[in-house]
């Protein structure tokens, strides 16, 4: 008679490829780029040099990596919020029934479907002050005497935030209609017998309803905002201007691929990954107290 | 079921396909980065491989075109990933740097198949070192200053010769109709490439330097802080935008008479002009070339050289394939059509092909005729140099291409042209070259 094998080994074999997966395409990584944080290691080099602490330190009294971090604070805040504001609008607007619903949803998600280097293209193209449609209009109007120079210096920042929330807020359209479709219908209708204002419903029928989906979307946009990487760089590349928008994760990249420092710009990396592990778990403790208390 | 017939065409294209495959893996592949990417040269260069293969039927070549901006990004990203192409243009300050690190093969048995004496005198030494040569330039150029010919003959203007001539001349020439400027008398870009050519080339014109004799960097110096106040003014005339304005930007404000002055162009503009200026004003009548202002410490003008080097990568599997097939690239009958793919910009590196009547049998060379010899008048006179090159003996400094990398240079005309005084802006970047070289083991604290 064959043995057959104890049910947690055979349990363990079972998800021996997942954690196999996991260990090499997240642990290992991120294990590896801990590692070369404490090396002087040059980014095509093999030769490597132990330094401890020493590029942490050096990050420490580093003026660019304070500016890095404070506008990717400035961009992943801003954006997320006004992501999340415009987002959950829309999504209220769209569960409401009128003709043409389908049609607006699906142009809706438009922005998020179509690829970041074309939806740059598009917006630099729209917004440059020379020829660009969006300044022409506003001149036309009267809204502003002079063309805003939206790729120039002084609003380098504001622009790609702008543009930022036209290319992700139908993630949170997405997500947050898809919860509003499953609140029951009663709710509101009971409400609305009560007397309940429509403001009323929205803050206590709606919102709670919506508080785990939202949960999730700020979790997710602020982490991806705050290392978001492509559409920073193609918005900055070819610029002078593009410093004002050099963010931590471009920063990163400047020191690997252009100093040739990798591991300082691995450094420069834990220290992203650190911050983000701390704010979720302040983030989770937040809510999870508030759970509770409810 | 399937048929007989189905199965017999199903075997025979899977034979079809590992002959195909067989044969595939039998061929080396040479795969060569550049930076030409306008459709009709890489139309020339694939049919320059095409040839190339037809005489060579194991060998694959592969050309791909990068933009300029981003070369020595993918360069660095490719080596980092330990997958570099057979061959590749660079600055020459790139092929200066990837050779003290070791990661090029020395091509001197390219150079040899040009004679020297057949070499334009300028760019012999383009790229050696340790007495070998590491890099062939592909084709010559230098910038060029162009003006409006037509818009300063309005305005009884003179061609400014100055950098103070430069933008009172450009502040005149703004034209503004109804409170809207229609005009601006000067287009410069903000590309971060062009910044740190146009801070090189500007030092130059003021008889400036980046680096003294010991390496160390001299960002604090009278005509560095010259040149920041210079942009400071540029500002005034240049369109509020230029820091985000990339240099096919600049070609456009020019060509669509946005602007009256280019000081960063290239022969390659004439290619905008043609197709976006009016007809009657698309010559070089209208828009003519002149010397580059020289700064209040200078004596002479200064221009940036535009010539990457070929590279051939020390651990590539296909190096003497890529010599060869470069051999090829530079014979008179392909490199001639290479070179009028892009005509006024894509000069000739070898005196003989400048000579030769297939070459200057040419309407845009015949047409554009002024912006010709302005390139060569500044490679006769020595007047052009690599990006950050103020001096031939810079080109023996290896870090050039981590000080441009690092933005630091683009930094500093950022911050002078935001306000913050020149000398403040000169000692911020100063402090961080040194950083940066002290930190990467080429200067000592």
């Amino acid at each position: 008679m064959r043995r057959r094998l104890p049910e947690a080994v055979l349990g363990v074999l079972w998800i021996l490829p997942a954690l196999v997966l996991i260990a090499g395409l997240i642990l290992y990584p991120v294990a590896y780029a801990i590692w070369l944080s404490l090396f002087d290691k040059h980014s095509f080099f093999p030769a490597e040099r132990w330094v401890g602490l020493g590029n942490y330190a050096r990050i420490a009294g580093d003026a660019e990596f304070w500016d890095s971090l404070w506008k990717g604070v400035v961009y992943a805040g801003a954006s997320t919020v006004l992501q999340l504001v415009l987002g959950l609008a829309a999504a209220l607007v769209l569960h409401q029934a009128f003709r043409g619903r389908t049609a607006i949803r699906a142009l809706v998600l438009f922005p998020y479907m179509i690829p970041t280097i074309v939806a740059v293209i598009v917006w630099r193209w729209l917004l440059n002050e020379t020829y660009g449609v969006v300044d022409d209009v506003l001149v036309r109007l009267r809204l502003v005497r002079e063309p805003v120079v939206w790729l120039g210096v002084d609003h380098m920042m504001t622009s790609l935030i702008a543009v930022s929330v036209w290319q992700f807020t139908p993630f949170v359209v997405v997500s947050v209609l898809a919860r509003l479709q499953t609140i029951p219908l009663e709710l509101g209708e009971a409400a609305r017998v009560d007397g309940a204002s429509a403001w009323a419903r929205f803050r206590h029928i709606t919102l709670p309803q919506l508080r785990g989906v939202l949960f999730v979307v700020v979790l997710l946009r602020s982490i991806w905002m705050f290392t978001k990487f492509d559409t920073v760089w193609l918005w900055g590349e070819g610029a002078g201007a593009g410093r004002e928008i050099r963010t931590l994760p471009i920063y990163a990249y400047m020191r690997t691929f252009t100093y040739y420092q990798a591991g300082f710009g691995a450094a420069l990396a834990v220290i992203m990954f650190l911050m983000l592990m701390a704010a979720t778990l302040v983030y989770f403790r937040l809510f999870w107290g508030e759970e509770d208390a409810a | 079921m399937i048929g007989r017939r189905t199965l017999a065409v199903a075997l025979f294209a899977l034979v079809l396909a590992v002959v195909v495959l067989a044969e595939a893996a039998d061929k080396k592949v040479i795969r060569l980065w550049q930076t030409e990417t306008e459709p009709q040269t890489l139309a020339v260069l694939n049919q320059i491989a095409a040839e190339y293969e037809k005489t060579h039927p194991d060998v694959s070549v592969k050309i791909e075109g990068l933009a300029w901006g981003d070369l020595e990004k993918k360069l660095t990203a490719a080596l980092a990933a330990g997958a570099p192409p057979d061959a590749a243009h660079g600055q020459p300050i790139t092929c200066v740097s990837f050779a003290a690190k070791g990661l090029l093969r020395p091509v001197d048995d390219l150079a040899d198949s040009i004679p020297k004496d057949n070499l334009v005198d300028a760019f012999r030494n383009l790229c050696q070192w340790d007495g070998k040569t590491y890099g062939v330039g592909h084709s010559p150029a230098s910038s060029v200053f162009v003006y409006r010919k037509d818009l300063l003959a309005q305005k009884s203007l003179k061609v400014p010769r100055t950098w103070d001539e430069l933008v009172q001349v450009a502040e005149t020439l703004k034209e503004v109709r109804d409170g809207q400027v229609v005009r601006w008398g000067l287009t410069m870009t903000g590309q971060p490439l062009f910044v740190n050519i146009a801070v090189g080339e500007l030092l130059k014109t003021n008889g400036g330097r980046l680096f003294d004799a010991e390496g160390r960097p001299t960002l604090t110096e009278k005509p560095v802080l010259e040149l920041l106040d210079f942009y400071k003014k540029l500002g005034r005339v240049l369109p509020p935008g230029w820091t985000g304005h990339s240099y096919l930007d600049t070609f456009a404000n020019l060509a669509n008479d946005k602007a009256a002055m280019l000081y960063q162009a290239y022969g390659r503009g004439v290619g905008y002009i043609e197709k976006y200026a009016a007809k009657d004003i698309a010559d070089p009548d209208h828009f003519a070339v002149a010397d580059k202002v020289v700064g209040p410490s200078g004596r002479t003008p200064a221009a940036q050289l535009d010539c990457e080097p070929w590279m051939v990568f020390k651990d590539a599997r296909g190096g003497p394939e890529a010599v060869d097939f470069l051999k090829f690239f530079f014979r008179d009958e392909h490199y001639v059509p290479y070179l009028h793919s892009v005509p006024i910009h894509l000069l000739s590196i070898k005196k003989s092909t400048s000579r030769n009547p297939r070459y200057a049998d040419n309407a845009m060379i015949r047409k554009w005729r002024p912006w010709v010899d302005m390139q060569e008048k500044y490679f006769r006179n020595d007047w052009i140099k690599p990006v950050l090159v103020t001096d031939w003996e810079d080109m023996k400094k290896p870090y050039l291409l981590e000080v441009m990398g690092s933005g630091i240079l683009v930094d500093m005309v950022l911050d002078a042209v935001k306000g913050v005084p020149s000398a403040e802006a000169a000692a911020r970047a100063q402090k961080r070259v040194e950083e940066l070289l002290a930190s990467s083991g080429y200067l000592k604290k």
